[in-house]
């Protein structure tokens, strides 16, 4: 049977690309691959959803960005996170933890 | 001191617009290149690899507007500085009411003060409609 892949829930995907970047830098692919990796390729992105995403995090100084070269010699711009940005990756994960957890917790009550 | 640069950075986007556009569409490229030659790896022909990459990534040019507009907005949440530039408009409308009705009616000052006062009544209605 075909696995159905689960959209993104409104504000997840800054998570996931804070997420995504905590390892090191990586270009606006490499994140979508890394989103890809670490959920079990399970969440359904539109790729090019991920650039307003990443700009949305540069503009709040939770991300930074400068060109460089990528792998394959080509000139590609690297985003990383600041101090701020993995700072801001705790506070998330506890804020979705928190509501996973209450979620569950309304859908076990009889 | 990241706010700082996200500042400098939004009045760099509105100096140098082609630029950061040209910037944008660059980096969009390069992603629709690299999914291109992944796909090509897995075994598809270059233009059928081209065309799955141009529809797994979305809509380019909106998304290309949607980054450049989020470059050349401000990194600060304007929604406070609008109200109050509203109110300051308001309150000088009323002190420009307030002096108009207080001067003498038959001559040139007084018609300019209760034209100044209605001007920006004016402005404070307009301003109003917008925020709506």
């Amino acid at each position: 049977m075909a696995k159905s892949k689960a959209g993104l829930l409104q504000g997840t995907l800054d998570m996931l690309i804070l997420k995504a970047l905590f390892p090191g830098p990586l270009h606006g692919y490499g994140v979508g691959q890394r989103i890809a990796q670490i959920s079990g390729d399970e969440l359904k992105i539109e790729e090019g959803s991920l650039y307003p995403g990443l700009y949305r995090l540069e503009q709040r100084g939770w991300v930074q960005a400068e060109w460089d070269i990528s792998d394959n010699n080509q000139k590609a711009k690297f985003y990383k996170l600041t101090r701020a940005g993995r700072k801001q990756l705790i506070i998330e994960e506890q804020n979705w933890e928190r509501l996973a957890k209450a979620t569950m917790k309304a859908l076990r009550a009889t | 001191m990241s706010r700082v640069k996200a500042t400098v950075d939004f009045i760099h986007a509105w100096q140098h617009a082609d630029e950061i556009a040209d910037e944008v569409e660059a980096e969009l490229r390069f992603h629709v290149q690299m999914r291109t030659q992944a796909n090509i790896a897995e075994g598809m022909t270059p233009d059928a690899a081209q065309l799955a990459a141009k529809q797994s990534f979305g809509d380019f040019d909106r998304i290309k507007t949607s980054c450049c507009e989020i470059k050349r907005s401000l990194p600060f949440n304007m929604k406070p500085i609008k109200m109050g530039l509203y109110i300051a408009i308001a309150c000088l409308a009323g002190g420009f009411a307030l002096v108009a009705i207080n001067l003498p009616h038959d001559n040139l000052l007084g018609v300019l003060w209760q034209l100044a006062a209605i001007a920006v009544l004016m402005c404070a209605f307009f301003v109003g409609r917008r925020k709506q």
